[in-house]
């Protein structure tokens, strides 16, 4: 098996990292929306496939939109989407106050309705995205990169910086952590609670969304998509420490590195199996994630 | 082990017990002596750590620094489950019955541990599981009859009054006669005439052999059924006697009944 | 579930009466209709009811959402189908061997009821792709995605059951022989128990219960059921592929519990036979399947806390109400009091 060279391992490095975007933005739906109502929200996944499959569509419709309007569209289209379902379904039971399983298993229940929706309208073979960016490599130093891999990170990384300048900064983002942390106290604030956890949804989606355009135009869009990149998505927010933001950034970050650089190693036709283990390993041993134990050591 | 007949005389020891949690110190180097056969209260302002301590003595939290001895023996690494079966037995603040089973149905959980049928038993309706459900439905009734309630033994816990439901948990935790019976605030909520009706039954707890920790914030009720009282107040011991001790006590009345004297009027 | 030390022997009575004659009816119906497609299908509801039935004990009496059932029910396919096609092993025997087999990699699963809620139904959903992927990569052992073919019928005391009305009374009396052993959970140590984990483990472990070892014995009871389910699906349609084990199947099964209601075994059987029935009879749902599935199940968290089950029963009350009024000429329900 040998050592890598450079050119190897910078290839692998990139193409984590690439990857490792994706599961962020998705790990960021889950931590959000875990931190705000308790539950792991199982349609994440499809949220983001909807929002890949309407960048498309909208690819299609006008072949000329430049690759931020795509992803621009990405996000819209998810962030509705999730937002929908909060409002149609999620809301309604929470006010029931209904055990937490029927919550959760409500979400289940949206995803099938989605990947199942989304497979009567789009089909069920795989589509390619058109080519979004630039083909001829850049060069770093005699080091070269993919031009798509290169923008998604930037895109990715900029979406997220977005977003933590949005919680730290703004009103409602600060208003939104406060409710995620202490809803009555919130509450007595003057937070309207019902708004904060559509902008949850809202925004959780919105991220979704990106992840989807990014991944749909590294492989392609197809039907399942959300199935397995949302379960990773969940892996890595579990990663990094469910409830926590930061900790899923940088439990998508690790954990894309990690599955790109075992497959290398191990069969690729267990790839997604490392994920698996690694997910029950960490509930297992270490249910706080990177940022518990990072806690711990205080 | 020292076994000497001082030592028989207490049931439960709390050696320097603390419990941290992240940077808040809840109960700070407390030490409990609840002797055999008596009633022990624990009182004190509102977050002085009571509910904390007994959840310790239960094995809800490990403590971060102490020991903690039932009888004879060191329980401080004990999960709840096995001091339960020890015979350590409690009562929640918050009322943790299971509101779709029967009173009666909630009261047999408490036998649960007393008993071996398992799924085999059941599905082959073996003599042992008939053997035991005759008994727990005995022992059950008993326990509720002792608390009064039984008549509404077949009634869903979750549609029952609330003054019943106190009971009801104090009869789940009772069946398996406990050594050690941790009381917390079995008397929130209840009106006067509920909350002497809870005096009495914790006098005839005692009086048939259990000993009992009592948080309680009802004063009449401490006061009248204690026999020895230990105050809190900010994770720390304050005082520590009997009911007339702690009533007369300075530290005491500063800290804590001399408000409580001015909100509720005496009642005592 | 019906409480313990229940004096209300009346109702007890009644649900009895109903239970005979629905077993009446399901011995007697291959001599009504024997169609072999239809008693095809009846055994495919059976043999998908017995792993609803497993999931009921895991969801609706310990209340933990296993999402990773398929897992086992593949396990107890594979299994049986070696052992009879590639060993010789007899039916019976497989049968058993299935249902251990199943039973043995659920232990695998013990450590992970510690966990609750959502993060136990992901860890099972991780547990399921595991095994899917195993089935589908080992070749040598499954036939991976080929397939698994020549599984021989099943027998039993040496007689090949070739008449589906024959291996219709196999599959639905494996199914009552379950529904029986499970009814007899309520009303006992057991079944109080893990309906007390259900409602407030906490508790349940203040009483002295101890709720992680009962939790893995349901996890254990529901693989056994649907290790025994997967054997009986092996030799029903005789050909496995790693299609029949995914996600997929696990939601089926989830979505039989959930429609059926919650916590009742007759309604694992209701869910069972719309699920696997359903789409037989309505064609033209045919490719909407799921997604009215994936509705219905949204449907009945909103909506219908007791599924089917809930519904049959109180139509039934109903109906008897009613006779009973008119047996005794009584005037109707809303000029007398309740």
């Amino acid at each position: 098996m040998g050592a890598l060279s450079v050119s190897e391992f910078v290839d692998l490095m990139v193409g984590g990292l690439a990857i490792g975007c994706v599961y962020s933005l998705i790990a960021l739906g889950f931590a959000m929306i875990m931190r705000a109502t308790n539950i792991i929200h199982f349609a994440q996944g499809e949220v983001m496939m909807l929002g890949c499959m309407c960048g498309l569509t909208s690819v299609w419709l006008l072949p000329v939109l430049p690759l931020l309007l795509v992803v621009a569209v990405g996000m819209a289209s998810s962030g509705i989407i999730a937002l929908a379902m909060e409002l149609a379904v999620y809301r309604t039971l929470r006010r029931r106050r209904v055990p937490i399983m029927n919550l959760i298993t409500a979400t289940v229940g949206m995803s099938i309705l989605c990947i199942n929706a989304a497979r009567i309208i789009w089909g069920s073979e795989p589509l390619r995205f058109p080519e979004l960016f630039a083909t001829t490599a850049y060069e770093f130093g005699g080091v070269r990169i993919s031009p798509q891999l290169f923008w998604i990170m930037v895109m990715g990384v900029a979406i997220m910086g977005a977003l933590q300048l949005f919680l730290k900064h703004t009103r409602t983002g600060l208003a939104m952590q406060a409710v995620a942390q202490d809803p009555e106290a919130a509450q007595l604030m003057g937070a309207n609670l019902t708004r904060m956890m559509a902008y949850t949804f809202a925004i959780s989606g919105m991220m979704a969304g990106a992840a989807g355009i990014m991944l749909g135009s590294m492989f392609f869009a197809f039907f399942e998509m959300g199935f397995i990149t949302g379960l990773k998505g969940f892996v890595a927010a579990t990663l990094g420490g469910l409830g926590s933001i930061t900790g899923a950034m940088l439990g998508g970050i690790l954990f894309g590195l990690i599955e790109t650089f075992s497959a290398v190693f191990l069969s690729s036709a267990y790839k997604d199996g490392i994920g698996m283990i690694l997910l029950i390993a960490i509930l297992l041993v270490f249910p706080s994630g990177l940022v518990g134990l990072w806690q711990k050591r205080r | 082990m020292n076994t000497s007949a001082h030592d028989d005389a207490w049931l439960l020891e709390a050696r320097s017990v603390t419990r941290r949690f992240g940077g808040l110190l809840a109960v700070d180097a407390v030490d409990l002596a609840v002797r055999r056969g008596s009633v022990h209260g624990l009182i004190g302002p509102n977050g002085a750590g009571k509910t904390t301590l007994l959840n310790l003595v239960a094995g809800v939290h490990r403590v971060s620094s102490g020991v903690l001895r039932f009888g004879a023996r060191d329980i401080t690494q004990h999960s709840s489950a096995r001091r339960a079966r020890a015979g350590i037995r409690r009562t929640f603040q918050n009322l943790k019955l299971f509101g779709e089973m029967t009173a009666l149905e909630n009261v047999a959980i408490g036998l649960h541990a007393q008993m071996r049928a398992g799924f085999f038993d059941a599905v082959l309706a073996t003599p042992r599981h008939r053997r035991e459900e005759r008994s727990i439905e005995d022992r059950s009734m008993t326990v509720l009859h002792f608390v009064g309630l039984a008549g509404v033994a077949h009634v869903r816990s979750g549609a029952l009054a609330y003054g019943h439901r106190r009971l009801l948990e104090i009869a789940r935790a009772m069946v398996a006669r406990p050594t050690l019976l941790l009381l917390d605030e079995p008397a929130a909520g209840l009106n006067v005439t509920e909350a002497a009706h809870v005096s009495e039954l914790i006098a005839r707890i005692r009086d048939a052999g259990t000993t009992v920790i009592l948080v309680e914030h009802h004063m009449d009720v401490v006061m009248r059924v204690s026999d020895e009282i230990t105050v809190l107040n900010y994770g720390r011991r304050l005082a520590h006697g009997t009911p007339a001790q702690i009533q007369e006590d300075p530290g005491v009345i500063e800290a804590y009944l001399g408000r409580s004297g001015e909100n509720e009027g005496a009642q005592a | 579930m019906t409480a313990s030390f229940d004096p209300t022997a009346p109702r007890r009575g009644a649900v009895h009466r109903v239970t005979l004659l629905v077993v009446a009816a399901l011995i007697v119906l291959p001599w009504v209709e024997a169609d072999k497609f239809a008693l095809h299908i009846l055994s495919l509801i059976a043999i998908a009811s017995i792993a609803a039935m497993g999931l009921q004990v895991l969801l609706g009496y310990s209340g933990q959402l296993s999402i990773g059932q398929a897992a086992f029910y593949g396990i107890g396919a594979y299994t049986s189908a070696l052992l009879t096609a590639k060993l010789g092993v007899p039916f019976p025997l497989a049968l058993i061997g299935a249902g251990v087999a199943a039973a043995i990699a659920s232990l695998l699963m013990v450590p992970i009821t510690r966990l609750t809620g959502a993060y136990l139904a992901v860890a099972t959903l991780g547990f399921s792709i595991i095994v899917y992927l195993f089935i589908q990569n080992e070749e040598w052992l499954t036939g991976g995605s080929y397939g698994f073919i020549g599984i021989p019928r099943a027998e039993l005391f040496g007689y090949v059951l070739r008449d589906p009305m024959l291996s219709y009374y196999l599959n639905v009396g494996v199914a009552a022989i379950v529904y029986f052993t499970f009814a007899r959970i309520e009303g006992s140590r057991f079944g109080r128990a893990i309906n007390a984990i259900r409602q407030d483990a906490d508790a349940a472990r203040a009483s002295g219960v101890r709720v992680t070892l009962l939790k893995s014995e349901c996890f254990v009871i529901a693989a056994f059921v649907a290790g025994l389910a997967g054997s009986l699906y092996a030799h029903e349609v005789r050909y496995l592929a790693p299609n029949d084990f995914t996600f997929w199947k696990s939601i089926e099964i989830l979505i039989m519990a959930v429609i059926g209601g919650v916590g009742s075994l007759a309604g694992a059987i209701l869910g069972a036979a719309v699920v696997v029935g359903l789409p037989e009879y309505l064609r033209a749902i045919g490719d909407y399947r799921m997604l009215v599935f994936g509705a219905i199940l949204i449907a009945t968290m909103l909506f219908g806390e007791g599924g089917l089950a809930a519904l049959c029963a109180t139509l039934v009350r109903r109906v008897g109400e009613v006779s009973r009024r008119l047996a005794l000429k009584l005037p109707p329900r809303n000029e007398t009091a309740p």
